[in-house]
């Protein structure tokens, strides 16, 4: 089943004198449970498509649908609720918040979906510990490794149930070590609970461990391939 | 459970001392202001009550020419409706006739001019405690001769209590007003202006001097408090006499009133000076908060906080500024100036002359009206307000993408 159905999918920056097409077209479907790569040079356009795709940033033309709902047809209001509810995010660094602690940054995104409290509580330690820092819930992110934040990140994003997780270059702040263990719990994750991940990657680490690689070229799709890693 | 309130209040402590250099801004703005205002209102208050209780009371009914053209040309009798009225109204205290006339009072070669105050001796001392106010003999009687002089004029004079003073003035309709009296008493006023001019003679004794029969200059009323005047007076005004006007003691001493408008309306403006900068301070720290956190409330947004939540969010953060600055300014002024109050500071030496000779009494006088206090609050409250519109820009406009790039 299809959980992301993009279509011409563009965006146009129109700075002083040039035009840049960051997305230049893109058509593509993502179905449950990928564990995919968006690969490609730097300035390629792929932290402009995932955002596009994730609803932060409003494509110039093209359609996104996620779950069938097309997610840019919404008013801003009802996007921010759809990102809360459907979609996980991981970004580069400084993604908790910093006066919560680990416990509390999982917790806090399903008090705000109006999660009961017993239920928040249980999904919580249960998360913390699938990631492996347990111990560490009611650690401030200040006290803990960069990598050991991103792992409160991923619990995070899959606190609320979303229909996927969009990472942009989760591991580019990460020594080898932390990366390919954050990319093991990521593809543990997305085993044990057959979460859909979409990550933007330089990382040749990170494309290894990727069922499928969309790797894209100014603004296009160049190739699309997909491995099996069992 | 969290809540907005325990987030809003952990973002403050991110940088504490931050956080207390504002608050300490807010809180010595509050406190300052409150001291001022304290201060001044407080001697206005105590000159005023001063002036009433000795001078010109809160109330005064007179001759309708007597403001323009005072002397004892413009005297009239009391008539009955108005003592009903008096008589019957529960919020006054007290009410005495007078006759007030002008004198050039003589001791061998020394002459001064001094002011005639007639007085019911009885009622006067009622209302004003004046003769606790006698540095030397004794207080007239009812129907007594003799006179009590300002201590100022006595010394002069160069008079002591048992001489005799020379009073020279006009009776009604040019009549020659002349007489020789003993002085009785000798007084010390908390306002130095009277002490240089006034002599107390008793009323029957005053109408004699003057010629006027049972005529008087002025009747003067006092009431419960400075919030009854206006009840009074119009209850006075509802009696016909064509004869005679009621006056406010602000109507009878208009450069009082000025001096405090005056005076008040340049402290107005070193208090919206000092709450500008706290302004500027409190609107200054509020930005950086803002900020620096840009990204922070990006990746927020991003991950599903509605804006309208997170513009609560740092609204409550500088309130909770506001508040830690205003309720303890509140706090610890209220007890500081409550004491005050009860307990004024009194003033001696060099800066008892100044104070005197300003015309007040030498003594630091404290207010605790509740406008003192609450009107800092409002300031604050509204500086805020403007801040806080800052916050409200500040989210609106802010652009996720744009914020996690930065
Ligand atoms: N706000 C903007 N205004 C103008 N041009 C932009 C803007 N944001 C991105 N671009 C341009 O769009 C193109 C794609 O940028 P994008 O950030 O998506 O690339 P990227 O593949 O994520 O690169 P990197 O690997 O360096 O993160 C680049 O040429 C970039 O300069
Ligand atoms: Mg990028």
């Amino acid at each position: 089943m299809n959980v992301i159905e993009i279509k011409s999918l563009t965006k146009i920056y129109n700075s002083s004198e040039v035009q840049v097409k960051a997305v230049n077209g893109i058509d593509i479907n993502v179905k449950e449970g990928e564990f995919t790569a968006v690969v490609g040079p730097s300035g390629s356009g792929k932290t402009t498509f995932l955002n596009m795709l994730g609803g932060l940033d409003k494509p110039t033309s093209g359609e996104v649908k996620i779950g069938g709902v097309d997610i840019w047809s919404l008013t801003s209001r009802q996007l921010i609720d759809f990102r809360m509810n459907n979609i996980g995010f991981v970004f580069q660094s400084y993604n908790l918040i910093p006066v919560l602690t680990a416990g509390e940054n999982v917790e806090f995104i399903m008090q705000l979906q109006g999660k009961p409290k017993k239920e928040r509580a249980q999904r919580t330690k249960e998360l913390l510990e699938a990631v492996g820092i347990g111990d560490r819930i009611n650690s401030r992110p200040s006290k803990l490794s960069g990598g050991q934040q991103q792992r409160v990140a991923v619990a995070r994003a899959l606190a609320s149930k979303p229909e996927f997780i969009l990472a942009d270059e989760p591991t580019a702040n990460l020594d080898s070590k932390a990366t390919t263990s954050l990319l093991e719990l990521m593809s543990n994750m997305n085993k044990k609970y057959n979460t859909t991940f979409i990550f933007a990657t330089h990382d040749q680490r990170v494309m290894d461990k990727a069922r499928r690689i969309i790797t894209i070229e100014d603004g296009k799709i160049l190739k699309d391939e997909y491995f099996n890693r069992d | 459970m969290l809540n907005y309130v325990i987030i809003a209040w952990r973002n403050l402590w991110r940088n504490p001392r931050r956080t207390l250099i504002t608050s300490a801004s807010v809180f010595f703005g509050v406190f300052f202001a409150i001291m001022m205002t304290s201060i001044q209102k407080g001697s206005f208050e105590n000159m005023i009550e001063n002036m009433a209780r000795f001078y010109s009371g809160y109330i005064q009914i007179q001759e309708k020419e007597f403001m323009n053209t005072p002397g004892v040309n413009n005297s009239f009798e009391l008539s009955p409706e108005y003592k009903t009225v008096i008589n019957n109204n529960q919020s006054v205290t007290s009410s005495t006739k007078r006759v007030e006339t002008f004198a050039l009072a003589s001791n061998g070669e020394n002459s001064y001019p001094s002011f005639i105050i007639g007085i019911e001796p009885d009622k006067e001392d009622l209302k004003s405690g004046l003769s606790e106010h006698l540095i030397k003999g004794s207080y007239i009687n009812t129907n007594s001769v003799n006179l009590m002089v300002g201590h100022v004029l006595a010394e002069n004079l160069n008079i002591d209590t048992g001489d005799s003073l020379i009073l020279l003035g006009q009776g009604y309709h040019g009549v020659t007003a002349a007489g020789i009296y003993e002085v009785q008493g000798i007084f010390d006023f908390p306002l130095p202006a009277l002490n240089k001019q006034i002599i107390y003679m008793d009323i029957a004794n005053a109408q004699e001097f003057a010629s006027i029969q049972n005529r008087i200059t002025s009747n003067i009323i006092m009431v419960e408090s400075t919030d009854n005047i206006e009840e009074v007076i119009n209850e006075l005004k509802q009696v016909n006499d064509k004869d005679t006007n009621v006056y406010t003691w602000q109507e009878l001493m208009p450069e009082l009133l000025n001096l405090i408008e005056g005076k008040e309306s340049s402290s107005a403006m070193v208090k919206t000076l000092l709450f500008m900068i706290i302004g500027f301070g409190v609107w200054a720290t509020i930005m950086m908060m803002m900020h620096e956190r840009k990204r922070e409330l990006g990746v927020m947004i991003a991950i599903g906080f509605q804006k309208s939540k997170l513009l609560l969010l740092v609204l409550i953060e500088s309130a909770l500024i506001g508040i830690i600055g205003v309720v303890s300014g509140l706090i610890i002024s209220f007890p500081v100036f409550y004491y005050l109050f009860h307990n004024p500071i009194v003033v001696t030496g060099k800066m008892a002359e100044t104070y005197e000779s300003m015309g007040f009494e030498a003594k630091i006088a404290f207010s605790i009206n509740p406008e003192i206090f609450y009107n800092p609050a409002i300031i604050v409250l509204v500086i805020f307000m403007a801040v806080s519109l800052y916050q409200v820009f500040f989210i609106a406009g802010l652009n996720v993408v744009k914020s996690l790039k930065s």
